[in-house]
């Protein structure tokens, strides 16, 4: 009877990450993986670019996230479980993970620190409005720059939440921390923010 | 008394989460109000406001991504390789839970995977149209879209005249500098 239960949860199982069909089919074939990817560049890219404040360091940081990913794909463990309801992915946890640590050692190996996108911010094209445009940039600049100045974890989990849009509770997968201490994470990070922004004249 | 101030924090907390939920599920359904608690901190609430809206997702340039797509085509290959020999195919391990140990890239025993923890979305633009900048060029979420567009439109322009004669030189039989 337990038997069966445990036959039935791992049938369950398998369609509960959302992103079962493209791991599977990169673990018939690796080259599928391609499809995992460019799914998740963009993401990986972005976490990697508000973290170390280069294109450059972005880029080295997402190679190597999606090279050890590709790697060590046959060790990623599903488990995402029917309480984690449809839809749920912990291939994206398990991929930020990876990324986590790639980024922590670029950033121990080159002592750097986040610098606010500017850069990248002066790159923008769109409004005609140029007074209002260089507003704008120096504002985003000045709001990215209050969170970079944040001790690492606040920083980590206002990225993972304001940039990735994720979830607290794959935020906690992430950071390998509890949801309740990741949302204070988050409160506190907020709350200086808020103190930076508030103090500063534009 | 004392209970009460350190759980105050702790429900400023919850309140400011349920807060960036609602953000979220606002922008989701293309609606540009979240979630009106009047208990929670203006300060807060506007900060929260403005980081969601400044923080914008980046995307690498185009050339970094098809030259990564290379590099990993390329691994993918190695590693298929060895299983192609042992006439398996593919990498040797499915998904099963009951599998082995769950890879740690690095991972402290403490900081494991939660199992208990509901995961969502996993769409990588979360499904609404946010700007996102490539390269740090600020577009739309069509990035795919925009690529093989200029490249239908690069292969579908008129070649030049004097492209043409070069081509038509080099081209002759017997030049040795002949254009593939």
């Amino acid at each position: 009877m337990k038997a069966e239960e445990d036959r039935r949860e791992e049938r369950r199982l398998v369609h509960l990450d959302r992103d079962r069909p493209l791991v599977e089919a990169a673990l018939r074939n690796p080259e599928a993986f391609d499809g995992l990817y460019r799914k998740y560049l963009a993401q990986v890219y972005s976490y990697a670019y508000y973290e170390l404040g280069s294109h450059h360091d972005a880029e080295d940081a997402a190679e190597r996230t999606f090279m050890l990913a590709l790697g060590a794909l046959t060790r990623f463990e599903e488990r995402a479980r029917p309480v984690d309801g449809e839809g749920a992915s912990t291939f994206r946890v398990w991929l930020f993970q990876i990324a986590r640590n790639v980024v922590a050692n670029i950033r121990r190996g080159r002592g750097r620190h986040p610098v606010a996108p500017i850069e990248a911010a002066a790159e923008m094209t769109g409004p005609v409005d140029i007074e209002a445009e260089v507003g704008e940039r120096y504002e985003a600049g000045a709001a990215w720059a209050a969170v970079a100045r944040l001790p690492e974890e606040r920083r980590r989990a206002l990225i993972l939440r304001f940039v990735e849009e994720m979830s607290t509770a794959e935020i906690a997968g992430i950071l390998g921390r509890s949801e309740g201490a990741v949302r204070v994470l988050i409160h506190r990070g907020l709350r200086a923010v808020a103190r930076d922004l508030g103090g500063r004249r534009w | 008394m004392r209970e009460r101030a350190r759980e105050e924090p702790e429900i400023e907390a919850l309140r400011v989460d349920r807060y960036l939920e609602s953000i979220l599920v606002a922008r989701d359904r293309g609606a540009r109000l979240a979630l009106l608690d009047t208990r929670l901190d203006p300060a807060l609430r506007s900060t929260a406001d403005r980081l969601s809206a400044e923080l914008i997702r980046v995307h690498p340039s185009f050339r970094f991504e098809e030259r990564l797509a290379r590099r990993l085509a390329d691994l993918a290959i190695g590693l298929r390789l060895p299983a192609v020999a042992g006439g398996e195919g593919g990498l040797p391990r499915s998904l099963t839970p009951a599998g082995g140990p769950a890879f740690e890239p690095g991972v402290a025993p403490g900081e494991l995977l939660d199992p208990a923890q509901p995961i969502d979305d996993g769409e990588p633009f979360g499904g609404h149209a946010r700007p996102i900048l490539i390269g740090g060029a600020l577009t739309s979420a069509a990035v795919s879209l925009a690529g093989a567009a200029f490249v239908a439109w690069r292969l579908s322009r008129p070649v030049h005249p004097m492209v043409r004669a070069i081509r038509a030189v080099h081209g002759r039989p017997g030049h040795e500098g002949g254009l593939a």
